[in-house]
């Protein structure tokens, strides 16, 4: 005879498989609120103080928030840099990936060697890749304005240039389009063979098949793909950091000028050279809201524009 | 037996009293078999210390810092460059040392650089020693001057002979007169002293509450050189400057740049022609120029502040130096005493006496310094200098930016 309670002892399946979730989950969610929950709720009370985040901190309420709107003189600037950059990188990145991942979709011999190729960057350090890129952009010296000059097109200063540096920015994005393409690749290849049958029966031409019948059901992927890509470029840092660095004067981030200043960029300047960790974590807040809007934004867009196959 | 048991009773009694001191310092790696050779030195004369170093690069020791502040685990001492003493001192992560320094007379603060020992004063006590103190003086290609046939720069020179110097190296966009100070021409700290000090203008003003740069020698000071630069070709733009990523300086198509001996062993290591130094040129109000340093301190969090300063005053003593940064030609030690140590060493240039002359005579420690919105104010400086260098906006534009977009961070202070 069992010596637990009978309610132990008589957990019905669903509770079974209750507990034997929350069990399975038990360490990420652990390990979550340790390292990411529990670090956000500190920066929301640390986004109300003043704290340099060396050690004095005082309560200022939302203060940092109403300076943030109203007399930061980057805010505008910066929200501009992260919009434009998110915008066309997203835009650029996708369309390019997409291009891509209809190339990889043929039926030819080797097209997984290339397939790799294409996903090859991605998987390179991020720094290293940023420095390549600088070297690549150089005005002088560098492989891209040494290409232009093949086809008689001066090529411009880029990263020591206020015009180009952001447009040079957007280029440097399109790096990594390896992930994008591959989830493009899956969407591609989950679409049935029959809807191109039946539209060739029907007299369908290539173009008509891919605006009938490849985008719609490429939509979720395509929906997926956007969205992550939004996401990760209103937190672009790494390359602005070492792009900006490699160029400009000592203490320029985000330059020339406020050329590359984007959020991140900002953010970072503000908690660890400016030493207003207080501050920044306010900044950091502010991105998060503008982030889950666009994001939510993205969705209802989505109930018009994407077309599950199971719902249909 | 008994004979081993006081000798293994003496070595526990020693190890109770044994105290371990973590040193934090941002050398670059190939440095560090220096600072182990120190390290165990000074073990060998004190017995009771066991050195522990954490090495971390320049940039990353600024953030590293504010994260053991945070966390209360700062190292027992820490290296500072000038520009973090203030902010570090005033938080309270580096703890007030003058009661040591007064009563190790053997220690002799005053033999240190007065314009050093500023940066690391706060209210008035020290928080820091300084371990080197450098001006920045004319550096110049020996070979580019002999190649054009420019005699060489002299202790007589003015801002005008410079200039007139610059022009006769200008071949548009292959060979430029004058390259700044690490390939800008800067206005905060040292860089500020050079560029802005010999037409009596600076940045800051005394007590850092504001900016003093709308004057009219600062016009004067910063349209000679912008002008070199966007009219004359002579200096570097942005874009020419960036396109020398180890620094343009260091090319060989350069003839002239601001130097100071932390720029010394790159020049030796990577410079493919022959270089000296010059006296920095005097301008219409005299010869100026800045100077700027790092040194260490002990930390709040050290149990043991008796020995960080007994770690200091052997690390930051003459023969400390003079091991550290003069016979290695590091850079420029912080005490006099300690100078000619540097001037003897393999990597000081021939006529490296013109260092110490700056630091006797005319170099002034460039602001900021003593403020807290130091650098957001230098944040909002070195952007609008970038577009001084790009060619995007002109003198005035820049002063008149650089006065409005800092109106709300001085407003903030007060």
């Amino acid at each position: 005879m069992s010596i637990l309670p009978k309610r132990l002892t008589q957990l019905t399946l669903r509770q079974r498989e209750e507990r034997d979730f929350y069990f399975c989950i038990a360490l990420w969610l652990i390990g979550f609120v340790l390292f990411t929950g529990g670090p956000v709720v500190y920066s929301f009370l640390m986004s109300l103080t003043n704290w340099t985040g060396l050690t004095n901190r005082e309560w200022v309420g939302f203060q940092n928030y109403i300076q943030l709107f109203t007399t930061d003189p980057l805010f505008g600037t910066v929200l501009k840099n992260t919009f434009v950059y998110g915008i066309f990188s997203v835009l650029l990145g996708t369309l390019l990936a997409l291009g891509v991942a209809l190339l990889m979709n043929q039926k030819v011999p080797g097209i997984s060697i290339f397939r790799t190729i294409y996903y090859l960057p991605s998987v390179t350090s991020g720094v290293a890749v940023a420095i390549m890129w600088a070297w690549m952009f150089n005005p002088r010296a560098g492989l891209v304005n040494y290409l232009l000059s093949l086809v008689g097109i001066q090529g411009p200063a880029w990263f020591s240039s206020t015009q180009w540096a952001m447009p040079g920015l957007i280029l440097v994005s399109l790096w990594g389009i390896g992930p994008n393409m591959l989830v493009l690749l899956a969407g591609l290849q989950g679409i049935p063979t029959h809807l191109y049958e039946a539209a060739r029966i029907d007299g369908a031409n290539p173009r008509d098949e891919f605006v009938h019948i490849t985008i719609p059901m490429l939509s979720p992927a395509l929906f997926y793909v956007i969205v992550i890509s939004m996401i990760t470029s209103f937190q672009i840092f790494e390359n602005v950091y070492i792009l900006s660095s490699a160029t400009g004067a000592p203490g320029t981030l985000g330059g020339p000028g406020t050329a590359l200043r984007v959020y991140v960029i900002d953010l970072y300047q503000n908690a660890f050279v400016n030493l207003r960790m207080g501050y920044a974590s306010a900044q950091a807040w502010i991105l998060c809201v503008i982030i889950m809007l666009l994001t939510w934004l993205m969705f209802r867009i989505n109930r018009r524009t994407v077309h599950y196959e199971a719902a249909e | 037996m008994l004979g081993i048991a006081p000798e293994l009773a003496r070595k526990v009694a020693l190890a109770a009293d044994q105290i371990t001191l973590t040193v934090a310092h941002a050398w670059e790696t190939a440095f560090m078999p220096h600072q182990e050779e120190w390290d165990k030195q000074f073990m060998a004369k004190n017995s009771d210390i066991t050195l522990k170093d954490i090495n971390n690069t320049w940039a990353d020791h600024q953030t590293i810092v504010p994260t053991w502040a945070a966390a209360g685990q700062l190292p027992d001492v820490l290296y500072v460059h000038g520009s973090r003493a203030f902010p570090w001192s005033k938080e309270g992560i580096l703890i007030d040392i003058q009661s040591y320094a007064d009563a190790d007379k053997a220690f002799n603060v005053a033999g240190i650089w007065e314009e050093a020992l500023r940066l690391y004063r706060y209210q008035g006590k020290l928080h820091s020693i300084p371990y080197d103190h450098g001006p920045v003086i004319l550096g110049y290609n020996k070979t580019l001057f002999d190649k054009v046939g420019v005699p060489y720069p002299t202790p007589d020179w003015t801002m005008d002979d410079l200039h007139q110097a610059a022009l006769k190296f200008v071949v548009p966009g292959k060979q430029w007169g004058y390259g700044g100070y690490y390939g800008s021409v800067g206005f905060g700290n040292e860089a500020g002293g050079a560029h802005l000090f010999p037409w009596g203008a600076k940045l800051f003003t005394d007590d850092e509450s504001g900016l003093a740069i709308d004057s009219k020698e600062a016009r004067t000071a910063i349209s000679f050189w912008y002008d070199m630069i966007h009219k004359e070709h002579a200096g570097l733009s942005q874009s020419e400057a960036d396109s020398f990523p180890g620094g343009a300086w260091l090319s060989g198509q350069v003839a002239m740049f601001g130097l100071a001996t932390w720029g010394a062993p790159q020049m030796h290591d990577q410079a493919k022609f022959e270089w000296d130094v010059a006296p920095w040129p005097k301008g219409p109000a005299g010869q100026h120029t800045g100077s700027f340093g790092s040194g260490y301190g002990v930390t709040r969090d050290s149990k043991h502040p008796e020995a960080g300063w007994r770690y200091l005053s052997a690390y930051l003593s003459v023969e400390g130096m003079q091991f550290m940064w003069g016979s290695s030609g590091r850079g420029s030690p912080a005490r006099e005493a300690a100078y000619q140590s540097y001037l003897d060493s393999p990597l000081a240039p021939k006529h490296g006496q013109y260092f110490l002359d700056a630091l006797k005579n005319y170099a002034v420690t460039g602001r900021p310094y003593q403020s807290a919105t130091g650098p957001q104010v230098m944040d909002v400086v070195n952007q609008n200098q970038t577009l001084l260098a790009t060619g995007d906006i002109d003198v005035e534009t820049f002063i008149s930016n650089v006065l409005e977009q800092t109106k709300p961070i001085f407003a903030q202070k007060s």
